[in-house]
C-alpha cells in the first residue's frame, strides 16, 4: 500500500510538472491580460508540431527541438492575439475568451489540415523504467522533469532580474499606474503572449515526448491546465506551479479509492472546492 | 408606431405563408424528378479520423456508379456529408441539421458506439433511416422500430470469437484495460464467463479515461494482477500510450487488442519492438468478393479497413431498398423493403448497379457487399461474420488465423 500510494505521488509530480508549463503561461496572460486564453490549447499543438518537425525531419534532439517549439508558438501566439483577440479585448474578458476559444478551434483544426489526423510520435529510443523496489520511473519522464524546471526556472528569473520581467510585473499589479511610469502595454503584451504561448508549446511537446500528438493534443489537457491555473490562483505564477502539482497528484492518488474513467472529474471537483472556499486560489492572484 | 407592426405583421403572416405553401407544393410535383438525398456521417475527425474520410469516398463511389449508370429509379442520389468529430454532441447537432434542414432519407456510417447511440433516437423518431458500423451490444436493443441495421458484429459475437480465439493460445490470467466507451462493461463480463470454459480467467480490469495523456497508474495496477494477456480494448489514440507504457514498464506477456484500434497507422507511429507479438482481432471484409476488389481499386488501396467496406454496402443497400420499394424514397419504405434485398432467394449481386438492373426487370436480388454477406436479424444485427486474427511483426502485420 505504501509502495503504491509513493508510486501515484511520483507519478502525480512528474504529470504535474509537466502540466505546470504550460499552466505558467495561462495564467500569465491572464496576469496581464486579464482573460482566460484558451488558445494555450491549440498552441500547445503547434509546439508539439514543430519540435516533431524538427526532430524528425532535422534530427534534432529533444533539448533543441523543445526550445524550435518555444520559438514557434510563442511567434504564432504573438500574430494571432495581434490578428484575432487585440481587436476583440476592447469588448471585454468574456468575449475574448469567447474568441479565444473559436480561435482555439481555428487553429486545432489548420493542424489537422497540414499534418492530418493520424498520430505522431517523435524519433526518440524508447527506453525501459528505472525500477527502484515498488517505485518505477522512466528516462524520458526524468528528462521531461529536467526540461520543464529549466523553463520554469528561466520564468522566474525573467520576472525577478530583468528590466522587461519587472515591467510584466508591474502591469499585471496596476496597467494604469505601470502606463503613467511609461511602460508600454502593448509591447508589454506581445512579449506576454510570446513567453506563455511559448511555454504553452513546450507543454504541448513535452506531453507529447512521453506519449505520442495529434491535432487534439493541446485540448486534452486544457481543461486540466485551467483548473491548476484557478486552484493555484488565476494570475499567479507560483499559484500555477502549485495549482499543476496538486492537481497532478490529485488525479493520481484518486485512483485509491475512484475507477479511473472518473479521474477527469478531479479537475472539476478542484476548481468547484477552490471558488466555493478559497476564490482566490491556493496563492491569491498576485502575479509573482 | 402602432400602424407599423400591423402592416409588418401581416406583411410576415403573409410571406410565411407563402414560404410554407411554397415549401409543401413543389416537393410533392418534383418528387419523381428531384435527386434522392442520402446523408453520411462518419469521424472525419477525432479518435476515428483516420477511418471517416476513406469511409465517405466509399459511399461517395457508390453514389458515382449508381448516378452513371442512371441513379434510383431514374432519380439521382445527392450525398450530404457531415463530420460526427466522434463526439456525440457534435453527432447530435451534424443528424439534426441531416434531418430538419436537408431532409435525409439515411443517415450512412456512424461509427463510434456512443455516436451511434446519440444519434438513433433522433433517427426513428423522425423515421430516417440509420446504417451504422458500431458494435455495441446495446444498439440494436434500442427501441428502433427497424429504422437502424448495422454491419458490424455485434460485442457478443465479437468477444465471443475473441474468446475462443484466447482459449486457442492457452492463456491463463487475462487483464482487461478498456476505454470508457459503452461496450467496455459488456466485452469485459462475456470474456469473463467464456474463458473458465478453457481453464483461463479474468483476473482484473481497468476502464479508464481516453482523453487522458498518461496511464502510468493503470499500468501499475494492470501488472499488479500478473497477468500473461492483456486485452486492450480501446482506441487509437489511448492504445499507443499504453503500448509504449507497457513496454516501458518491461511487460513481457502477450496482449490482444482490437483491429481498429491497433491498426497499421499506429505501428508507424511506434519501434516494432514494442508493438511485436501484439494480436489484433478485427471483423473481416469479404477480400475476395468483387465488390472488395473494385472498391480497393477505387481507393487506391491494397488492404481496405472493414468501415469503408460496410460503408460502400450501407448506400448500397439504401438505394437497392428504395428501388424495390417503388413508391415514395423515405426512411419508412427503407425500412420495410431493405431485408427484401439483403437476404431471400434472389439473385445474388455484389454491386448496387448491378441490383438495380436486375430489379427494374422485376427480378429479385439479395445484395453481398464488400464487408460480407449482409445479412439481418429482426433487429437489425447482422447473423455472422468472419473474425481475422493478425500478429504485429516488425512493424508488419502477419496473418493468424480465421474464427
Amino acid at each position: 500500500m505504501v509502495g503504491e500510494i509513493a508510486q501515484l505521488v511520483v507519478n502525480g509530480l512528474v504529470a504535474g510538472t509537466v502540466l505546470a508549463v504550460p499552466a505558467i503561461g495561462f495564467t500569465a496572460i491572464y496576469a496581464v491580460l486579464r482573460f482566460p486564453n484558451f488558445t494555450v490549447a491549440s498552441h500547445a499543438t503547434i509546439g508539439a508540431f514543430a519540435g516533431y518537425v524538427v526532430n524528425t525531419a532535422f534530427g534534432w534532439s529533444a533539448g533543441v527541438s523543445v526550445l524550435v517549439a518555444f520559438l514557434v508558438a510563442g511567434a504564432a501566439g504573438v500574430v494571432n492575439d495581434h490578428v484575432v483577440l487585440r481587436p476583440l479585448r476592447p469588448a471585454g474578458a468574456l468575449t475574448t475568451a469567447i474568441g479565444a476559444v473559436a480561435l482555439t478551434i481555428v487553429l486545432e483544426n489548420i493542424v489537422r489540415f497540414i499534418f492530418g489526423n493520424d498520430l505522431r510520435g517523435y524519433a526518440l529510443p524508447l527506453q525501459r523504467d528505472w525500477q527502484w523496489g515498488p517505485l518505477r520511473i522512466g528516462p524520458q519522464q526524468v528528462e521531461n522533469l529536467v526540461i520543464a524546471v529549466i523553463a520554469m526556472t528561466a520564468v522566474f528569473l525573467f520576472l525577478a532580474s530583468t528590466r522587461t520581467g519587472k515591467a510584466m510585473r508591474a502591469v499585471a499589479d496596476d496597467p494604469t499606474l505601470a502606463n503613467l511610469k511609461g511602460i508600454d502595454p502593448e509591447r508589454v503584451a506581445r512579449l506576454t503572449n510570446f513567453g506563455a504561448m511559448g511555454l504553452a508549446g513546450i507543454g504541448g511537446m513535452l506531453l507529447g515526448l512521453d506519449t505520442s500528438i495529434d491535432p487534439l493534443t493541446g485540448f486534452r489537457v486544457i481543461l486540466s491546465v485551467f483548473a491548476a491555473a484557478v486552484v493555484g490562483g488565476l494570475g499567479s505564477i507560483p499559484g500555477a506551479v502549485v495549482g499543476a502539482l496538486t492537481i497532478g497528484v490529485a488525479e493520481e492518488l484518486s485512483l485509491l479509492s475512484l475507477a479511473p474513467a472518473y479521474r477527469s472529474a478531479v479537475g472539476f471537483v478542484a476548481i468547484l472546492l477552490v471558488l466555493t472556499l478559497r476564490p482566490r486560489g491556493l496563492l491569491g492572484e498576485r502575479a509573482y | 408606431m402602432n400602424r407599423q407592426t400591423t402592416i409588418s405583421r401581416r406583411t410576415v403572416l403573409t410571406a410565411s405563408a407563402a414560404v410554407v405553401a411554397a415549401g409543401l407544393v413543389p416537393p410533392r410535383a418534383w418528387a419523381q424528378t428531384a435527386p434522392i438525398k442520402l446523408g453520411t456521417l462518419t469521424p472525419l475527425t477525432g479518435a476515428g479520423g483516420s477511418y471517416g474520410p476513406s469511409m465517405r469516398k466509399a459511399m461517395e463511389f457508390v453514389a458515382q456508379e449508381v448516378n452513371g449508370a442512371g441513379g434510383v429509379l431514374g432519380r439521382q442520389i445527392q450525398l450530404v456529408s457531415e463530420d460526427d468529430q466522434t463526439s456525440p454532441e457534435a453527432a447530435v447537432r451534424a443528424a439534426r441539421k441531416l434531418i430538419d434542414v436537408d431532409r435525409v432519407v439515411a443517415i450512412m456510417g456512424t461509427w463510434a458506439s456512443a455516436v451511434t447511440t446519440a444519434v438513433a433516437p433522433l433517427c426513428w423518431e423522425s423515421k430516417t433511416f440509420l446504417t451504422t458500423v458500431s458494435g455495441s451490444d446495446t444498439i440494436t436493443q434500442l427501441p428502433h422500430q427497424g429504422y437502424l441495421i448495422r454491419t458490424q458484429p455485434n460485442t457478443n459475437l465479437q468477444i465471443g470469437k475473441l474468446g475462443e480465439f484466447l482459449i486457442s493460445l492457452k492463456v491463463k490470467r487475462v487483464f482487461v484495460l478498456a476505454a470508457q466507451t459503452p461496450f467496455a462493461l459488456p466485452s469485459q463480463k462475456r470474456l469473463t464467463e467464456l474463458l473458465p470454459k478453457g481453464g483461463g480467467e479474468v483476473v482484473g480490469a481497468v476502464i479508464y479515461d481516453k482523453d487522458k495523456t498518461t496511464f502510468r497508474s493503470e499500468i501499475d495496477q494492470a501488472l499488479r494482477a500478473k497477468p500473461d494477456m492483456i486485452y486492450l480494448n480501446g482506441y487509437t489514440p489511448d492504445s499507443t500510450v499504453l503500448m509504449k507504457e507497457l513496454y516501458k514498464a518491461s511487460y513481457t506477456g502477450a496482449k490482444v487488442a482490437q483491429g481498429y484500434a491497433v491498426n497499421q497507422k499506429l505501428l508507424d507511429s511506434m519501434p516494432a519492438e514494442v508493438s511485436d507479438g501484439t494480436y489484433t482481432a478485427s471483423p473481416s471484409p469479404a477480400v475476395e468478393s468483387a465488390g472488395y476488389k473494385r472498391l480497393a481499386k477505387f481507393l487506391g488501396a491494397s488492404d481496405l479497413d472493414p468501415y469503408s467496406c460496410q460503408c460502400h454496402d450501407h448506400i448500397s443497400l439504401v438505394a437497392l431498398a428504395i428501388a424495390r420499394a417503388k413508391g415514395e424514397a423515405n426512411g419508412t419504405t427503407v425500412r420495410d423493403t431493405v431485408r427484401k434485398i439483403s437476404q431471400g432467394p434472389g439473385t445474388k449481386v455484389d454491386s448496387a448497379v448491378e441490383g438495380l438492373k436486375l430489379l427494374a426487370q422485376g427480378k429479385e436480388v439479395n445484395f453481398e457487399g464488400a464487408s460480407g454477406p449482409c445479412d439481418f436479424t429482426e433487429i437489425g444485427d447482422i447473423l455472422d461474420c468472419q473474425i481475422r486474427f493478425e500478429q504485429a511483426k516488425g512493424g508488419k502485420f502477419t496473418f493468424v488465423k480465421m474464427i
